[in-house]
């Protein structure tokens, strides 16, 4: 047993040994680091980080000797059937109409998609992997992911498409979920940082400091990882982190000018790069709205790219060069030239969509998606819908009607599904799932309604800020665009930045969010028990007693003759009472003598003409029985 | 007879003499007095909690990240402090400073920090999970880091803040957990060799109520307030519009902020932390539990996570055999031969066009 144990700390340090020995060489395991800027319209900027590892691990077994990847990410390999994970964390909301397209999509709050593929795999124990898997991330990132079950997550049918399967794999399960209540801070940043190979100390990553994250428009951190297999036994394994930023040039400081700086941005300087990356660069977009600063330093090198049939031109700063030139800390400069107002006008991206509810009160209501086209030719729209099991969706009220914007002609039509997939959810255990395909005309705008009722909810279920309402996730709208107008999407098999230069192909997919919207439930006052029950505690024991008592109580008046009107009398005869209570009956004796009192004064009460002062304290109050 | 009497009640008044002219400890060995006070643990852990939600409750986010930034800054790793934080302050909307919340309106101390790590957030805190953490009981597939994995070696620190009432605590405004559920919660620690010390701070009012019922050993409570009393809270920030910290907490921290991961502080003098005059609530004490004397324990039993450190300079031999022995060539060459297989894949299309032909 010993010597086992020994000859298996041996092969570990062994594994050690020959990793550290590939590593020295040409490694199967690299590591590039890429920031993006981009500004747009409306003095806002995005910067983009992009961190890939990317690594050629062969057969499965070697997953174990992690040196990049971090070993989370090799652990899930192996554990569970997942090929392919998405994971992202959201604040804000991208502006398609001004800012077109991001190069990494994402809704706000959390979602997450993965997909799964293995040898009897059946759906259950999917289920319960996918559960399992997205409890491990709300440890490794600090979110609420432990929230994902089967409740609020499904299946997409057509929207999602693996990137890559195995041709012998052929089952083949997708998950997917979003939480948009989940908020985004520094305890997600943290845990994401320290996913990097050279953590938040030095890099590109150090410039991602919580008080500069968290103070932009639109703030966005995804993990994506992905396995690639040329052969079972010959396989890539790809963690690409993404961090996307928008800042808002007039809420910094300085809102004078427009001049902005990565000193600006990020409140400091560049520290170099990480010296395990394989490359290390800066790419700042020259066209469009970038066109209008001048940098400083100049770069060394511009890349200009065409992609279907759209120019644009990137300056390329290469860290691992600059940095022989000796700079301690690196910032690039965006200067505007003065008295400049006029911003290159943006055109609208081809197409974009926006979602809103109708209808009033807490009872039912209607959820519209409003896709428009800019483009001049029609195109292919796939709409899913997630609608949690809370809200009540009717497919028969699903309508798709158009509305084209010509030229002083507005036509409006009823459009037909291409394609049509509803799984109809289950209370407490199943929610509504819903795609639409549709060809959507040029020029035209489709509006997406369908009715929906609101739950009343079990008292337990309401969360302890029910007032604020309930979440129903963004829909995730996907097309096919002909041309690459406005598009920035890394093409599918690449994955650096820079495959997206001169990436021309015959279609582009595009994937878009729409808002999330929030319906407010029928929500009861959670106090009206209370007060229920002490209103009704208080009226039932303030009217026991007076009912009780006339219930159940003979009133009867004793005229006592031998008390004297006046006052100095009245003591007196007290005084004479007190004296004389020697030879009063006793208490036992006292009721016998007041029944006989009681019986008199019934005889005599026909003659009797005293006024109610003269019976002065004699009200006798006497049981019945 | 009456002489052997007498003598036997001599030698009696003689011991009970005894006894009573010296301390009781003086019968014990040195050694052995030495040794009860030393500290016993092997690790250290924390469960920090803030048990209020919605934005008026700043302060009692802003108390629980004091504690947490003291215990990190003393030396307890992040993934041996279970954070609980029941709403969102930092990147909350209202929030005029994003990422960050700070102790004092003068914004001294940042205590949210820039690597802070919070394990359950939101809706996640709730009663039962606070009592799942304590006891071990947590439900399948929870993250490592939501786990209180502590063990018989642990000194445990549990620090509760929100709002409180004699005998409970209320979670998000919405349910709350009795002192005898707390207590039967620790019993149970104890049983299952969850702590080997336990240090219960609670900042709430009338929070002395919730260690009351507690009977297990080795636990030493403190609590900002007395039965009957409300504890208060230490100034506005009128920047945000709300009461900053509670004002056990704040004298707290500025307390902690003065101890070093080695300093001589001890846990007595944490006691004494926030008279009256400055908390105006008094702070109570539990101490009937607890065998050591607080006075010769140092803050950093619970506080940081400081163990002695014993440098060896021999040489240690960690190979039993010739290494050589076991490393195979082969492995060397399946890995090199991975990386001279081409690597060629066939991307999937990434949308179902087939649909709109």
């Amino acid at each position: 047993m010993r010597h086992a144990a020994a000859l298996l700390l041996l092969l570990c340090l062994c594994g050690l040994q020959i990793h550290a020995h590939s590593r020295s060489g040409n490694s199967d395991e690299k590591f590039h680091e890429e920031i993006v800027v981009r500004p747009l319209a409306g003095d806002h900027v995005n910067t983009y980080f992009q961190f890939t590892t990317r690594w050629h691990y062969g057969a499965r077994d070697n997953l174990f000797h992690t040196q990049l990847t971090p070993r989370v990410i090799a652990e899930i390999l192996q554990t569970y059937d997942v090929k392919e994970l998405h994971i992202s964390l959201t604040q804000g909301l991208w502006r398609y109409e001004s800012w077109g397209y991001p190069i990494v999509e994402a809704t706000g709050g959390a979602e997450v998609w993965a997909w799964f593929s293995g040898a009897n795999l059946t759906s259950s124990s999917v289920n319960s992997q996918w559960n399992k898997l997205a409890n491990v991330f709300s440890g490794v990132l600090c979110a609420s992911l432990n929230f994902v079950d089967n409740t609020n997550s499904i299946a997409p049918k057509h929207t999602f498409r693996p990137q890559f399967m195995d041709a012998s794999s052929r089952t083949r399960h997708v998950r997917y979920a979003s939480l948009p209540r989940e908020i985004v801070c520094t305890e997600n940043l943290t845990p994401w940082k320290k996913l990097l190979p050279c953590g938040s100390a030095s890099g590109f990553a150090s410039l991602l400091n919580s008080g500069h994250v968290h103070n932009t428009k639109y703030h966005s951190l995804s993990l994506k990882v992905r396995t690639l297999c040329a052969q079972p036994d010959n396989c890539v394994v790809e963690l690409t982190q993404t961090a996307n930023l928008v800042y808002d040039l007039k809420l910094l400081e300085q809102s004078s000018s427009r001049d902005f700086s990565l000193r600006r941005l990020f409140g400091m300087g560049l520290n170099g790069f990480c010296e395990l990356a394989d490359s290390s660069k800066i790419y700042v977009q020259r066209n469009e709205q970038g066109q209008r600063y001048q940098l400083v330093p100049s770069p060394l090198e511009e890349v200009s790219s065409t992609r279907g049939g759209f120019g644009s031109v990137y300056a390329v700063y290469d860290m691992q060069k600059l940095s022989e030139l000796g700079d301690r800390l690196f910032n690039i400069a965006w200067l505007a030239p003065k008295g400049e107002r006029r911003q290159p006008s943006t055109s609208a991206p081809p197409l974009y969509a926006h979602r809103y509810l109708l209808g009033a009160g807490q009872e039912r209501g209607r959820i519209v998606t409003e896709v428009t086209n800019t483009h001049w030719e029609p195109l292919p729209v796939l709409l899913m819908e997630l609608v949690p099991w809370y809200v009540h969706t009717y497919l028969h009220t699903l309508r798709i009607r158009s509305k084209t914007n010509g030229h002083g002609h507005r036509r409006e039509q009823v459009l037909p599904f291409k394609l049509l997939h509803y799984a109809p959810g289950k209370q407490r255990e199943l929610p509504t799932h819903l795609e639409i395909g549709f060809q959507l005309p040029p020029q035209s705008t489709a509006s997406i309604s369908i009715e929906v009722d609101y739950l009343l909810l079990k008292w337990l279920e309401y969360p302890p800020d029910a007032n604020h309402g309930h979440y129903i996730g963004a829909a995730v709208i996907s097309s096919q665009l002909p041309m690459g107008r406005n598009y920035t999407a890394l093409p599918v098999e690449g994955h650096l930045f820079k495959h997206s230069f001169n990436a021309t192909r015959p279609g582009y997919v595009l994937t878009l969010r729409t808002e999330a919207l929030i319906v407010g439930l029928p929500t009861p006052d959670f106090s009206m028990p209370y007060n229920v029950i002490c209103l009704a505690c208080t009226v039932v024991a303030l009217a026991f007693g007076p009912i009780h008592s006339v219930a159940t109580k003979l009133i009867i008046v004793e005229r006592n003759t031998t008390i004297p009107r006046n006052f100095l009398r009245k003591i007196w005869h007290k005084i004479k009472r007190r004296a004389g209570s020697k030879n009063e009956p006793t208490e036992q004796e006292e009721p016998e003598r007041e029944h006989q009192r009681v019986a008199d004064l019934n005889e005599r009460n026909d003659d009797d003409d005293r006024t109610a002062t003269d019976y002065d304290d004699a009200c006798v109050q006497r049981a019945s029985m | 007879m009456r002489v052997k009497e007498l003598s036997l009640l001599c030698i009696a008044f003689f011991l009970v003499s005894c006894c009573m002219g010296k301390p009781e400890t003086a019968i014990l060995p040195e050694a052995y007095v030495d040794a009860a006070q030393r500290s016993t643990h092997t690790n250290n852990w924390a469960v920090l909690v803030d048990a209020s939600r919605f934005w008026f409750n700043y302060r009692h986010v802003a108390n629980v990240l004091s504690i947490y930034r003291s215990v990190k800054r003393l030396g307890i790793p992040d993934s041996q402090i279970i954070l609980m934080i029941a709403d969102d302050m930092a990147c909350n909307a209202r929030n005029p400073r994003p990422g960050q919340v700070y102790n004092n309106a003068n914004q001294h101390i940042n205590v949210y920090g820039d690597d802070v790590e919070v394990d359950y957030r939101g809706y996640e805190v709730t009663v039962e999970n606070f009592v799942r953490l304590l006891t071990g009981r947590t439900q399948n597939g929870t993250a490592r880091s939501k786990k209180l994995l502590s063990d018989a070696g642990s000194n445990v620190l549990i620090y509760l803040t929100g709002h409180g009432g004699d005998g409970f605590l209320k979670f998000q405004d919405s349910e709350e957990i009795t002192s005898q559920e707390l207590a039967d919660g620790i019993q149970q620690m104890w049983e299952k060799k969850r702590y080997n010390e336990l240090f219960f701070m609670v900042d709430t009012c009338q929070a002395a109520s919730l260690y009351e019922k507690f009977t297990s050993p080795n636990v030493l409570a403190v609590a900002s307030s007395l039965v009957g009393e409300d504890s208060l809270s230490h100034h506005v920030d009128p920047s945000i519009g709300v009461y900053m910290i509670d004002r056990y907490t704040y004298y707290a921290l500025e307390f902690l902020e003065k101890v070093q991961p080695f300093s001589k502080r001890t846990i007595g003098e944490f006691l004494q932390v926030c008279p009256k005059r400055v908390c105006i609530s008094t702070v109570g004490v539990r101490k009937d539990l607890y065998q050591r004397d607080p006075h010769k324990v140092p803050i950093t039993d619970f506080f940081g996570a400081i163990r002695p450190t014993r440098v060896s300079t021999e040489r240690i031999n960690v190979t039993l055999a010739n290494e050589e022995d076991f490393c195979l060539d082969a492995e060397v060459d399946a890995a090199e031969s991975v990386r001279k297989k081409d690597f060629k894949v066939i991307i999937e299309s990434q949308f179902p066009i087939e649909f709109f032909k």
